[in-house]
């Protein structure tokens, strides 16, 4: 599928402002902080990254790296003390930053939309699910009431919910089928992108299972582009395109699952893959990444990872390391693959085996990193 | 709405009010040689009609079960025997004389203050912080805390005893004639401005602090989180998602407050002589006119245990979760 | 469990002065707030004025000690102004602070004492006792204590005699912390309750058990420590509360004329016809003491529930 065809299913036009040769989603230097009582929290520092239509990418990392503010910035829907400090984001070549309230409530849902986790309350518990999906086609797109009920049960439908369920209330649904209906929902506005903020976490493994095979299947048959947030890397590994591993409010290491998984660079995407449990490996003691993300009220100068980092040197400590590109089509933020290394095939330094920088020194057996 | 659920609060309804009317009896049976006392003390009866009282009654015959029978048949009746103080008119006449007056002051001042109360609440939730809010709730609070009595003796004193703008006391100016029915209405409203009042602020007090916070936490759920994603308008997310929940706790702390409000309307009858059940009562209590307490009781124990119970039916009908 | 236990004197001497030094860190805490401070200041304010009344105003002025003219307004000699039988207003109001904060006390001591055992019992032992305390704290939720002070009042009166003594105090006032102890403890026990069913899945109260305490020892060692925060945040709202309803209940009537509670206070003005007459200064005295401290406990009980019970801290 061409960003053309992929364009040209959309129902709905795009944005006035829309520039049709951009890129889908380009986010710029992105950074946000928190006004708390005794300082700045400088949450995200400088994140960057480009979404193509009909592309999944995965955005992966520890809980406070960073990630789910940047993805709820995209529309905006952060807590009163929080503000973007820097960067862009532009939506077709939209910068959306700069947008009044007002202005960018025009691009909420209708280009970007979100699935929450469904399990708890996201849904509204006094009213029905089917008047839920249809209250954005309604409002949103002026469409009158019952051409909006219909839309919402085939909605459902499509995400298999039988249709005569939209009377339901959501505390009469499973916890799956509010998965669902959520992801129905999300799609009622038939959006650019879809952002799926923990969409599986606080599910059981088999209906988790459903969930990621019902995304992959609308991505495929609706053209659509997923923005997924997990902390979970097998749910990346099966249903993106590309992942983007935050630390600390930076983007840590980027690109193709496929590279990222199975050559991770970074010495935190190692870290963090070798503390998997792998059901086909040898039985060994997990690896443990000892010690704690940095305070980000006062971030270090240097590389945030510097502290725990197997590989650390000087230069870390002082020197926020530049994003490389290598061949692959990875990007790193590392002192290990210095500037002259960018646009080669270098392969990936393996940090496996190397001590951990202070105090317990994480018992493990290297896992092989194949160049 | 499930009828298992009307089934279940109906039921627990009349059990409470059983309950009620066998108090009644127990507690008025302990009195040290009552029922006879109580019924035929009376001194403004002559004997043959305490005769018949006693043999309406059962009096002489044993308590169990021949007196608790008799007492049962004329309770449902409505018979609650003969008041003292007022020259031995029936109890069931005397309170429906006085009933009116309380129900007119009790329902505007509930339906000013739901309105007004319940609207301002949910503003003040709405947009919390700066200096209206503070002050609002500030001012909340300390209506809260007021007894209505006093707050209507305050009202009295400014607004009747020092600026005159309204009369002191009664429910009709004592001794008027008037030409026309407008012309009686105009009066009656008159008088009915402060006690009004009175009742409203309380309630005003108690049902904007209620719905303020019930409105905070509303908002602070995941669904508002939603809806603000959906880009739908902030007057829309209010109506539409913030209120039907919000009402939900709102609705249960009425209920639960009901009664004392009840209480705190009847006292502030007192305050301003409006001829209604907290007058009678009052005066029934220095009296010790015990079948017109008894009345009372009755009276307001039930009507307290009835509006409970519309008001969890209510709230049955407004969250869904209860009804399966 | 490995080896070196510590001698016995020892560990009450350790949990006492870990005790103390929690007691500090929560006083810091709580003066820190501004809410519990004014509050707690103003309770300490009436709480003197309620110890000693007489050390401030003199003795209580009766009818027939009555010091100044009927009605007179606030003046030099009289900074509250006097009533209808010359009594000078700042004495009867503050000798009325002992009278409410007494009754409070009272009727508070009585209400929590009922609501706890009720409370704790019915949570612990489950089942048919249960169900039957709970129906009957239904009842009594239902029903505030106003309503049946209505008939209650009266009746115990009657059997005591109003003009008796009982217990050092004068009956009518006994007879109204009665009517409100025994109607007001209905949600202190639902409270208590709650906190007991969930305190008696956990692991300590099985332990107890296994070793073969009886389910009075568990209630009274266990459950009841732990319960403690609770009470205590409750009870200074139920104090509010039990002024609020003293003061209402003694204005209707059911007072004592001989004993000036503020409630009384009011219906000796109303019945005086003090504010048809505009003598502000007859109402304003009690009217405002009552304000002041039930909004003080309202105060200091928010900040108490919020510092002991945080499970809403950062709502605000």
């Amino acid at each position: 599928m061409t960003v053309e065809t992929i364009r040209g299913r959309r129902q709905w036009p795009l944005p006035r402002l829309a520039d049709p040769a951009a890129p889908l989603l380009e986010v710029e230097d992105l950074a946000i902080d928190f006004a708390l009582p005794n300082g700045r929290l400088h949450a995200v520092r400088g994140v960057s990254f480009r979404l193509d239509d009909g592309e999944a990418l995965g955005i992966a990392g520890e809980s406070g790296c960073g990630k789910t503010t940047t993805a709820l910035s995209l529309v905006r829907l952060l807590p009163s003390n929080a503000r973007i400090a820097g960067g862009a984001i532009r939506l077709f070549g939209i910068d959306l930053v700069p947008k009044t309230e007002r202005q960018l409530a025009r691009y909420r849902w209708r280009e970007i939309a979100l699935v929450f986790q469904g399990a708890m309350n996201a849904l509204n518990p006094v009213r029905r699910i089917g008047e839920q999906i249809a209250e954005p086609i309604e409002l949103r797109l002026g469409q009158p009431r019952d051409a909006a009920r219909k839309r919402a049960a085939e909605l459902l439908e499509l995400v298999g919910i039988p249709r005569r369920r939209a009377a339901a209330y959501p505390h009469e649904l499973s916890g799956g089928m509010r998965q669902r209906a959520m992801i129905a929902m999300a799609l009622a506005c038939d959006p650019a992108i879809v952002i799926g903020d923990e969409p599986t976490t606080a599910l059981d493994v088999m209906v988790q299972a459903q969930i990621l095979q019902l995304l992959e299947q609308l991505r495929r048959d609706l053209g659509l582009s997923l923005l997924l947030i997990t902390h979970d890397l097998s749910v990346i590994a099966e249903t993106c395109d590309r992942v983007l591993i935050m630390y600390a409010g930076i983007v840590a290491e980027e690109g193709p699952v496929s590279r990222v998984f199975t050559a991770p660079r970074h010495p935190y995407t190692q870290k963090l893959l070798s503390a998997f449990p792998n059901i086909a490996a040898d039985r060994r003691t997990l690896d443990v990444i000892p010690g704690s993300p940095p305070d980000l009220r006062d971030p270090p100068p240097g590389c945030p990872f510097a502290a725990r980092c197997p590989a650390v040197m000087d230069v870390c400590r002082e020197v926020m390391p530049p994003e490389i590109r290598f061949a692959d089509g990875v990007r790193v933020a590392c002192h290990l693959y210095p500037p002259q290394t960018a646009g080669t095939a270098a392969p990936p330094v393996s940090v496996a085996g190397l001590a951990a920088p202070a105090s317990s020194p994480a018992a493990s057996a290297p896992a092989e990193i194949i160049p | 709405m499930n009828a298992s659920y009307v089934g279940r609060r109906l039921f627990q309804a009349l059990l409470t009010i059983a309950f009620i009317v066998v108090l009644n009896f127990i507690l008025f049976r302990l009195m040290p040689g009552s029922p006879e006392r109580i019924l035929t003390r009376n001194p403004n009866i002559s004997a043959s009609v305490k005769t018949e009282l006693r043999e309406r009654w059962g009096l002489d015959k044993p308590v169990i079960p021949d007196q608790f029978v008799a007492y049962l048949g004329a309770t449902a009746q409505g018979d609650f025997g003969l008041s003292y103080q007022y020259r031995g008119r029936e109890v069931g006449e005397v309170l429906g004389s006085r009933i009116w007056p309380t129900v007119i002051l009790f329902g505007l001042g509930e339906a000013i203050a739901i309105v007004v109360g319940m609207g301002l609440g949910a503003y003040a939730g709405w947009r919390r912080g700066g200096p209206v809010d503070y002050l609002g709730n500030g001012l909340s609070l300390v209506l809260y805390a007021t007894p209505y009595f006093v707050l209507g003796m305050f009202l009295l004193l400014v607004f009747a005893s020092t600026l005159g703008w309204f009369p002191t006391n009664g429910m009709l100016s004592a001794g008027a004639r008037y030409d026309s029915f407008v012309d009686q209405l105009l009066d009656f409203g008159h008088h009915l401005v402060l006690p009004l009042a009175t009742v409203s602020l309380g309630l005003i007090g108690l049902y904007s602090i209620l719905m303020r916070s019930a409105i905070i936490e509303t908002l602070a759920e995941d669904y508002v989180q939603t809806a603000r994603a959906k880009g739908l308008r902030d007057g829309h997310i209010l109506r539409a998602h913030a209120l039907p929940n919000a009402m939900l706790p709102a609705v249960t702390i009425v209920a639960i407050q009901l009664g004392y409000v009840i209480a705190g309307a009847i006292t502030a009858e007192v305050v301003f002589n409006w001829p209604g059940i907290g007058t009678l009562t009052v005066d029934a209590l220095s009296t010790r006119d015990y079948p017109v307490l008894q009345g009372v009781f009755l009276l307001l124990a039930v009507s307290i245990v009835v509006a409970n119970l519309l008001a969890d039916l209510l709230y049955g009908l407004l969250d869904p979760r209860v009804r399966t | 469990m490995t080896a070196g236990s510590v001698p016995v004197g020892d560990l009450r001497g350790a949990r006492l002065r870990l005790r103390l030094r929690g007691a500090r860190e929560f006083g810091a805490r709580f003066v820190q707030r501004r809410d519990g401070l004014v509050g707690g200041l103003i309770l300490l304010a009436f709480g003197l004025l309620a110890l000693a009344p007489g050390l401030f105003v003199g003795p209580l002025e009766s009818v027939v000690s009555a010091t100044g003219e009927r009605f007179d307004s606030p003046s030099g000699e009289h900074i509250l102004g006097t009533d209808r039988a010359g009594r000078d207003l700042l004495n009867l109001t503050v000798h009325g602070t002992r009278v409410s904060m007494l009754i409070g006390l009272l009727a508070t001591l009585v209400t929590v004492f009922i609501g706890a055992l009720i409370g704790i019992v019915s949570g612990f032992i489950g089942g048919k006792v249960d169900t039957v305390l709970m129906r009957l704290s239904d009842f009594f939720l239902v029903l505030p204590t106003f309503v049946l002070a209505l008939i209650l009042a009266p009746i115990l009166l009657d059997i005591f005699g109003s003009q008796a003594e009982l217990l050092g105090m004068r009956v009518t006032l006994l007879v109204i912390v009665i009517v409100i102890g025994v109607t007001s403890w209905a949600s202190t026990a639902r409270i208590i309750r709650s906190q007991t069913l969930s305190l008696r899945e956990r692991a300590f109260v099985d332990r107890a058990r296994v070793v073969g305490a009886g389910p009075g020892w568990i209630m009274r060692r266990h459950i009841l420590p732990n319960v403690v925060n609770l009470i205590v945040a409750n009870t200074v709202l139920t104090f509010a509360g039990a002024v609020l309803t003293e003061t209402t209940l003694s204005f209707i009537g059911l007072g004592d004329p001989f004993q000036p509670s503020w409630g009384q206070l009011l219906n000796q003005a109303q019945s005086d016809g003090a504010a048809g007459l505009g003598a502000w200064w007859v109402l304003a005295p009690p009217g405002i003491a009552i304000i002041l401290v039930v909004l003080a406990f309202t105060l200091v009980g928010s900040a108490l529930d919020d510092l002991l019970n945080p499970k809403l801290r950062g709502r605000r």
